[in-house]
């Protein structure tokens, strides 16, 4: 298991990009550049806390086909609504 | 089998998950057709949770061994584990629809108000931060207790229950009522309607979150955790940082975008 040290670290680089989120909004840009650039850095961070904080990065790689199925059933039903629209 | 073994075997059964399953099912039907009930329903959880809570800050089960049987595709995880991640599945899934549902509705109205002029943003990356500080306080529990050092883990509990009481209070105390105050509110819209439901079944999630690491306080306080017996601090800890990660997508769709 890493350090406390590396952890601080990983929260610092987390509270960095939430302050980019909330600078990249006030960008003068199209609207739908800015939404996918901050969606971009929300999933960057939600992903850094699977990997480090639940410790996805150190467990046996199996164990993420469960996150993952549940993210590809999610896609899926957003195209199934999608479609039904 | 020896009476020895039945009178043991007897002395660990608890009939308090099936009062809490049955507390929720009571729960969500009484807030669909009447809310006595849910509040009936919610008084049933909350004694069930005490019976289980009480019975394992005790050590009930302390000395339950996991039976071994086939394990495959999973033999690398504790049952326990292995059912955090399945549940943590199913909460992906639940979150998963209703933020599909929101976009859905939102790229669907004609009109939608400036995520600026409704929400205040300031407060929102307030609650992010005590989020994030939140997990980073639940990981120093655990990296504390792994090292034997149970002082920091105690350290990392409380503060990881403290920050999450601060969260609740800033989105409870002071963002919905201002929201209430100035006309958006769960019936003014659709935009009201989706921002307070997720948001209230993500605090209602932190609040969950709390019961169970008070749980952990009040099983630290009675020697429940070793250097080599701490499997619940990372189980719990698992499902407290899932709860951070739905915050880091409610917080961007609905303050800044």
């Amino acid at each position: 298991m890493p350090t406390m040290k590396f952890y601080v670290g990983i929260w610092a680089g987390l509270v960095a990009a939430t302050v980019m989120e909330v600078v990249t909004r006030s960008i003068p840009g199209a609207f739908a550049v800015v939404s996918v650039i901050i969606l971009l850095i929300s999933s960057g961070k939600a992903v850094t806390i699977a990997m480090y904080f639940q410790h996805l990065r150190y467990e046996n790689k199996s164990l993420a086909i469960l996150p993952i199925a549940a993210v590809i059933a999610v896609v899926i039903l957003a195209v199934a609504a999608w479609m039904s629209m | 089998m020896s009476e020895q073994y039945e009178e043991t075997e007897e002395s660990k059964s608890t009939y308090a998950p099936f009062i809490i399953g049955a507390g929720l099912a009571l729960l969500l039907f009484g807030l669909i057709v009447f809310i006595p009930l849910a509040i009936a329903g919610g008084a049933i959880v909350a004694a069930g949770l005490f019976l289980l809570f009480r019975d394992t800050v005790e050590e009930k089960f302390a000395d339950l061994k996991e039976t071994v049987g086939e394990s495959w595709p999973a033999g690398f995880l504790s049952k326990r584990k292995l059912g955090v991640w399945v549940f943590i599945m199913s909460e992906i899934l639940i979150f998963g629809s209703l933020i599909v549902g929101y976009i859905f509705v939102r790229f669907s109205s004609s009109s939608w108000p400036v995520a600026t002029q409704v929400h205040n943003v300031t407060l929102g990356m307030t609650n992010t931060i005590i989020l994030l500080t939140s997990s980073l306080a639940m990981v120093f529990a655990l990296v504390s207790v792994r090292a034997g050092n149970m002082r920091g883990l105690k350290i990392g509990l409380i503060g990881t229950f403290a920050l999450g009481v601060a969260f609740l209070t800033v989105k409870l105390g002071f963002e919905w009522p201002a929201y209430y105050r100035n006309g958006f509110t769960i019936s003014s819209g659709l935009p009201g309607s989706t921002y307070f439901v997720l948001t209230g079944l993500h605090a209602a999630h932190v609040a969950g979150g709390l019961v169970a690491v008070g749980y952990l306080i009040a099983r630290t306080y009675q020697g429940g955790f070793t250097k080599d017996n701490h499997a619940a601090v990372e189980n719990i800890g698992l499902y407290w940082h899932f709860v951070d990660i739905v915050w880091m997508f409610l917080f961007p769709l609905f303050y800044l975008i």
